[in-house]
């Protein structure tokens, strides 16, 4: 699937650092669309094994604002097509997305989000605590009492996969094109001159080539101090639980925010958990008792029947997140020098367009437009995506 | 000489001294719907094995017949339903009278499963082959469907109960987890520095899986008699994290123990050996059937051959001999010159008779017609470590028992830290660096004899009394064994595969190999396409062979490649255990009975429930709403404010402090009176709100939002901090009680429970007093938030109840009601108030929400200041309107979109239709040319109808605030 | 979990503190440009290694600053607000 290769080339047409799905993405579009092949992807650990593969895999589009809306069912659509394109099984599965609300201010929120979807073509609606119930017969509607279930955004589109293996038909796709994979590869060093990206330096040596697109999530904020570029990404960590495999119960996806849950059933029949962000600042995948405490408690408030059903592993990636909780994306101040960055608990989903939109802006030195709202300065034009609009409706 | 009868058949046997289950105690238990009997003292798999049940469950994949393994709690190829509990674990799930017990994955029960086609099927299913396959839009689908019904193990009962189990907290100085010999000797040294100890095993008793050893008893009698030892067996060490605190899971529940030091006692876990149809009922690890029989006095067979690279195999047949069960052969991977370091026992089995064979390997097991093991083909293995088929044996057997190496159990040391490095004459991963007070012993550490082991748990139960503050203790090793207990590659090929790595996950050799070969060539890679670790058992039984696998492919040390992460959990846990019971803040004001008693009808708000509305018999919800608002449109309501965030600052500079932190300028506000407050954050957008009142010249009281109470006031003690200003705050939310009393009759009504003078020379519109009102000592603040004249009355909440009731008695004959959340939001929307976080998002500035009446830009700073400015310059992005609809019919909803020219143009915040005026007034938050437009605009409302409105200034009701200022003609 | 030891009431289980974020100091907001506002306002030190912090004991309400190495999930020390042994 993969080809190892010995040593590196001294120069490429373009460099990406990280070798999870973004970075993959944008290595596989650029060689299939825009024809630059002489491209190198530098991994420091092994392919897809940040947040690719710590991910809870759920694909949607239902955002609030216009921009987002646009730019993730962009995304939405291009899955569909990946199975086939990879020649790969992504278990791409569509099963409905509910986002629960339990007072009426969330469901104002839903109701927002809906009608901003719906204004762009997205399938969402916001529905009442009846069709929840039609839906997920088995959910305790008052959810034991303590946040009882007012009604919900029902996404239609709302969908999983194998997160691992878009990576891999990614990581395939660009391989077979003459893309090089170098895992176990650091970047130490980016070589600036007169303001230009001129190579990267690696663990394995110096690398000249004149572009760059930086894809580490979690280890964003270290390549940037390396051009002293900054940007208000905060790490923190997200955690994440898997059970024990057990006969399919549940088809949909479930969120709920005010529980900090979601929850999904894989194929193979485990539940797949997640919480919030974990509260502080931390580089460092450590779980928690605590986090698999609360979820657990919180699951069985929705789902009291599943106090027997085990937790088999619990684990942790690195958010990078954004103060709006929109993406970092697109040219810099360091020409040759792209970012994909700002993914916080949202960059799964967005792997595909993020693929297609940077191997765009890298190509041709220009955003693409479907990330202009997503550019590094509008921080300092005061001009942030009203994504947290929905989040921080909190009476 | 051929078997007795064909197949594999355990028995129970005679009484013998130490066994573990009691025979005057019978219990009578249903497997598959077929009656059955055990004893106390059985697990569910020994007490089905003593039957004579040849299989227990069917595999996860190929549906292959499975049966014990391990009996060390890694059977997770026999997890069993019981009472309608899935996914229970056989081989340690203690039997208990009248369980009714099934197999879980299977299509029509275990014998007949139809689903056993799979296996073969299975050499047209290859590792991969569900991602190459059915990926088509049009068939995926379906396919899924079909694959979802095969996956899932056990079937979850939608209609179980939850039962809530409460969780504990322990301390301890030394937790040992593992109570082997190494750990038992751990806890002594430890107890005997003086620390207080907890000793954990999984297993039901003491001595690990060392049996009869008179020195190791007499420990563990020690043990049980140190009263500084606390002994939990049948305790899994679920999860071990940051600072030695630790997941105990045990039968009924979950227990967190904080540990001031940890040692890791948790020994090893025997490793199968890899050749086809190695996963026959019948084919077991050594120390499963030693532990059977020991035990529970279940034979293992009658003719039992063993699969032996190390000195434990020798030891294991004559333990097994001693006890009157045959061993016909040992078939040994090693040389005869490698296993001299088992000459003595080699010498005394072949005393007995046992046929030694060095240099052999299994080549296949075979199955007889019950599918279990019933004979096993062998042969000579080459220096490559392959076995020459053309020179193959037959021997008959019923058991097929392997002892061929240990994987260290160094997961949970790995979890809180710990590194660990490839040993290659051990072939195993021993602990390389321990975090700061964690320690290990005894053969996880590589030391394998039993005094040994003993003398490497004192070591580390001394040195972790001296880290937890006891005594002292040098850290003098204990040598690592010299001898070879794991063969460096106990794995066969054979062309038809059914050589399983993976028993969870029905993985062979080949299937490893064919994800190597594509590319899957690094430790994590491999896991994640093969799926090889990632069942129940997390890959205890097979991440050391695939590892080797692996290393053989690279042609490198399984040391280069290294072992995937360990995460919690050890052991899959109950989410029952780790949810426990199910907290939840709900605050209720001190009025909450009062609510009550008169009909409220609950909405939650923040952490609090408020009365949404009063239910009265005979009206309706929107009844009782419109009730309450002319209530105090035209006499006079009372509304429990008692949820807003309640904050007394004190100090010279508290006016300042203040300054600082609200919008507005409030260091000039004279003493007795009040004033409306906005908060921003560094940013400039609002994120709070509230009346601010001077009681005294170093003395401010101040309102917050019901939700924001808790983070402003953290927030502003941070500011304090930071600043160190001369003042100093005191949350008073929990301590007072309020209400508003407010419409035309509300002065009228109130001065006669009241010692001040209320009339409006004395207590002007915006005032605030201290006073009596029917007895109580209490603050009174001129407020005009629903637009009426109206008084905020805060009292200690000891007294609230005393004055709902004399406030409610006073207005008894004049029209008074109580009114809600509902009413109030109808009453501030006639006056055009905002509410932030509902009128208002995460993005919105002062300018935005039309509030700069509210910001005082010429003080020297306030917190969001220097971003307003950049903000005005900027210019707003979206503006809060008034709307009003006058047509009838259905209304938008809030959060409804304005479209203008196709496009989205804004949103409905704030709708509503008004008894009052007469038509539905609402705040719409609009983009800055339509709300400069002042034309007509379109909503689009439910089910995608558009509905005209328009933009129109507020306050709708009573611009002039004639009526809250009380003003009593214009 | 993690222990914390807070300079009011000792060593505490994490969960009983609030995180509020790196103590950053504030440019002089009358000569700072609207560049070096919004540095200030919006962009972090995001990269990981030993932070000064301002965390919260909630139960008594007590601010206090942490030393805190972020890569190795350490608490290197805490400080009262503005002690003279804090580091700068």
């Amino acid at each position: 699937m993969f080809t190892r290769h010995d040593s590196l080339r001294p120069g490429y047409e373009a460099v990406i650092i990280g070798a999870g799905g973004h970075g993959l993405a944008a290595a596989y579009y650029l060689a299939r669309d825009h024809g630059m092949r002489d491209v190198a992807v530098l991994e420091k650990g092994y392919l897809g094994g940040g947040n690719t593969g710590r991910n809870t895999t759920i694909i949607r589009s239902n955002y609030l604002t216009p921009e987002g809306v646009r730019f993730y069912d962009e995304s939405l659509r291009l899955w569909q097509d990946l199975a086939t394109d990879f020649d790969l099984n992504l278990f791409y599965s569509t099963r409905g997305h509910f986002t629960l609300a339990h007072t009426d201010a969330a469901m104002r929120t839903m109701r927002w989000r809906a009608e901003v979807n719906k204004h762009l073509g997205v399938r969402s609606e916001a529905v009442d605590a009846a069709f929840v119930k039609r839906m997920i017969p088995m959910i305790d509607l008052t959810c034991a009492g303590h946040a009882p279930i007012v009604g919900a955004l029902f996404h239609e589109p709302g969908a999983i996969a194998r997160h691992d293996a878009v990576a891999w038909g990614y990581g395939r796709g660009a391989d077979r094109r003459g893309v090089q994979i170098h895992q176990q590869t650091e970047v130490t060093g980016i070589r600036v001159k007169a303001g230009r990206v001129v190579g990267v330096e690696t663990t394995r040596g110096f690398v000249a080539t004149p572009k760059v697109l930086c894809a580490v999530a979690g280890s964003t904020p270290r390549i940037l101090d390396m051009l002293g570029l900054r940007t208000p990404i905060y790490v923190h960590p997200l955690q994440a639980m898997v059970s024990e495999p057990v006969k399919r119960w549940l088809d949909p996806i479930i969120v709920s925010g005010s529980l900090h849950v979601y929850v999904s059933q894989s194929a193979r029949g485990e539940l797949v958990m997640g919480a919030s962000l974990d509260p502080y600042e931390l580089h460092q995948t450590r779980s928690t008792l605590d986090f698999a405490e609360s979820l657990s408690s919180h699951m069985l408030d929705m789902f009291p029947f599943l106090g027997e059903v085990k937790i088999n592993r619990q684990w942790a990636g690195l958010a990078d997140m954004s103060p709006d909780f929109a993406p970092i994306m697109g040219i810099t101040a360091v020409e040759g020098f792209f970012l994909d960055a700002g993914w916080g608990t949202w960059g799964f989903k967005a792997t595909p367009v993020c693929g297609k939109t940077m191997s765009h802006t890298l190509a041709t030195g220009r955003n693409h437009p479907l990330i202009e709202g997503f550019s590094i300065d509008r921080f300092a034009r005061y001009q942030l995506t009203g994504e947290k609009g929905a989040a921080a409706v909190g009476h | 000489m051929a078997p007795s009868r064909l197949g594999h058949v355990m028995r129970r046997l005679d009484p013998h001294p130490g066994e573990w289950i009691d025979r005057s105690l019978p219990l009578g238990f249903t497997f598959e719907g077929r009656e059955y009997h055990g004893f106390s003292g059985d697990t569910i798999s020994s007490a089905l094995a003593a039957e004579g049940v040849t299989y227990l469950a069917r595999s996860f994949k190929y549906h292959r017949p499975r049966s014990i393994l391990s009996f060390a709690n890694h059977d997770s190829n026999v997890l069993l339903c019981v009472d309608g509990v899935p996914n229970v674990r056989g081989d340690v799930t203690p039997l208990i009278a009248g369980m009714r017990i099934e197999a879980v994955n299977t299509h029509g029960g275990l014998a007949l499963d139809k689903a056993r086609i799979l296996d073969y099927l299975g050499r047209f299913l290859p590792v991969g082959f569900y991602y190459k396959a059915f990926h088509s839009r049009r068939y995926f689908a379906y396919w899924e469907r079909l694959f979802r019904r095969m996956t899932g193990l056990g079937q979850v009962s939608l209609h179980a109960v939850r039962r809530a189990t409460p969780k504990r907290y322990g301390f301890c100085d030394v937790l040992v987890i593992g109570a082997g010999p190494s750990g038992v000797a751990a806890a002594l040294a430890a107890a005997r520095a003086g620390a207080s100890v907890t000793l954990v095993d999984e297993g039901m008793r003491c001595g690990g899986s060392a049996v009869s050893h008179a020195p190791l008893q007499k420990l563990i009698d020690e043990v049980y008699q140190s009263a500084s030892i606390s002994v939990r067996p049948q305790t899994e060490a679920s999860g071990c994290y940051a600072d030695h605190w630790v997941a105990l899971v045990d039968r009924v529940r979950l227990t967190k123990m904080r540990a001031k030091a940890v040692v890791f006692a948790t020994g090893v876990i025997e490793q199968p050996a890899v050749f086809r149809n190695n996963d026959l009922p019948g084919v077991m690890l050594a120390t499963a059937a030693l532990a059977l029989l020991s035990r529970h006095r279940v034979s293992p067979g009658r003719r039992i051959v063993m699969i032996a690279a190390n000195l434990e195999a020798y030891e294991a047949c004559l333990a097994l001999s001693a006890q009157g069960i045959r061993v016909e052969a040992i078939i040994d991977l090693r040389s005869q010159q490698e296993a001299l370091d088992a000459d003595a026992e080699m010498q005394n089995c072949a005393a007995l008779g046992m046929e030694i064979l060095h240099s052999h390997a299994p080549y296949r097991a075979i199955a007889g017609p019950d599918g279990a093991v019933c004979g096993l083909d062998y042969g000579p293995l080459d220096p490559n470590l392959r076995v020459d088929s053309r020179k193959l044996r037959r021997i008959s057997c019923d058991a097929l028992l392997m002892s061929v190496g240990w994987a260290a159990a160094a997961q949970l040391l790995q979890q809180c830290g710990g590194k660990t490095r490839f040993c290659d004459s051990l072939q195993q991963f021993i602990p390389d660096e321990l975090p700061t007070g964690t320690f290990a012993a005894g053969r996880m550490n590589g030391v394998y004899e039993i005094a040994a082991r003993i003398a490497d748990g004192e070591r580390a139960g001394a040195l972790a009394a001296a880290h937890a503050g006891h005594g002292r203790a040098g850290d003098a090793p204990v040598p690592r064994s010299t001898r070879r207990p794991s063969h460096r590659f106990p794995i066969i090929d054979h062309p038809a595969a059914r050589n399983f790595v993976d028993f969870d996950e029905d993985l062979q050799v080949k299937d490893l190999e064919n994800a190597i070969q594509e590319g899957f060539d690094s430790s994590e890679l491999l896991k994640r396409y093969s799926t090889v670790g990632m069942g129940p058992s997390q890959g205890k039984h097979s991440h050391m062979n695939a590892l080797r696998i692996l290393a053989r492919a690279r042609g490198i040390s399984p040391g280069e490649l290294g072992l995937t992460t360990a995460r919690p959990m050890y052991h899959p846990v109950p989410m029952k255990y780790l949810a426990g019971r199910s907290f939840h803040i709900e605050r209720r004001t001190p009025l909450d009975s009062d609510h009550a008693a008169i009909g409220a009808v609950w909405m939650p708000a923040g952490n609090w429930r408020r009365p949404e509305y009063y239910a009265r018999t005979g009206e309706n919800r929107e009844q009782s709403v419109a009730a309450e608002v002319r209530a105090v449109r035209n006499a006079v309501g009372l509304i429990d404010v008692g949820t807003l965030g309640k904050i007394e600052v004190y100090g010279a500079q508290a006016g300042i402090f203040l300054d600082r932190v609200y919008a507005g300028r409030l260091a000039d506000l004279r003493v007795g009176m009040t004033r409306y407050g906005l908060m921003l954050d560094e940013s400039g957008v609002i994120v709070d709100d509230g009346v601010v009142a001077r009681l005294g010249q170093e003395a401010f009281y101040f309102t917050t939002t019901t939700g924001g109470s808790a983070t402003v006031f953290r927030e502003l003690l941070r500011l304090n901090a930071q600043w160190g200003l001369d003042c100093a705050l005191v949350n008073v939310t929990g301590h007072r009680a309020a209400v508003n009393f407010a419409g035309p009759l509300s002065r009228d009504i109130l001065q006669p429970l009241c010692n001040v003078d209320l009339s409006e020379a004395a207590f002007p519109y915006l005032a605030l007093r201290e006073a009596c009102v029917a007895g109580i000592a209490a603050r009174l603040l001129r407020v005009g938030f629903v637009g009426e004249l109206g008084y905020e009355i805060h009292v200690p909440a000891g007294r609230a109840h005393e004055l709902w009731q004399a406030l409610m008695e006073a207005g008894r004959t004049l029209g008074l009601r109580a009114f809600g959340v509902e009413a109030q939001r109808v009453l501030r929307l006639e006056k055009g108030h905002l509410i932030v976080g509902q009128d208002t998002d995460g993005l919105t500035d002062p300018i935005e929400a039309n509030a700069m009446w509210a910001v005082g830009m010429k003080k020297p700073f306030f917190i969001g200041q220097r971003s307003l400015k950049i903000l005005a310059a900027r210019g707003p992005r979206q503006l809060l309107v008034g709307i009003e609809i006058s047509a009838a019919g259905r209304l938008p909803r809030e959060c409804h979109l304005l479209i203008r020219d196709g496009e989205i143009a804004g949103r409905v915040t704030s709708i509503l239709r008004s008894q009052t005026l007469g038509k539905a007034i609402g705040l719409a938050m609009v983009v800055p040319e339509l709300a400069a437009s002042a034309g007509e605009l379109a909503i689009r409302g439910e089910g995608g109808e558009m509905i005209a409105a328009k933009i129109v200034p507020t306050p709708f009701y009573d611009p002039q605030l004639l009526r809250q200022k009380a003003v009593t003609a214009a | 979990m993690k222990l914390m030891v807070c300079p009011l009431n000792g060593p505490r289980a994490i969960t009983e503190f609030a995180y509020g974020g790196a103590v950053r100091p504030m440019p002089d907001p009358d000569s700072c440009s609207d560049a070096e506002w919004s540095d200030y306002v919006f962009n972090r030190a995001g990269s990981p290694g030993i932070k000064r912090e301002w965390w919260c004991h909630i139960a008594s309400g007590y601010w206090f600053i942490a030393e805190r190495d972020t890569a190795r999930d350490i608490v290197v020390g805490t400080f009262p607000p503005g002690a003279r042994d804090a580091p700068a």
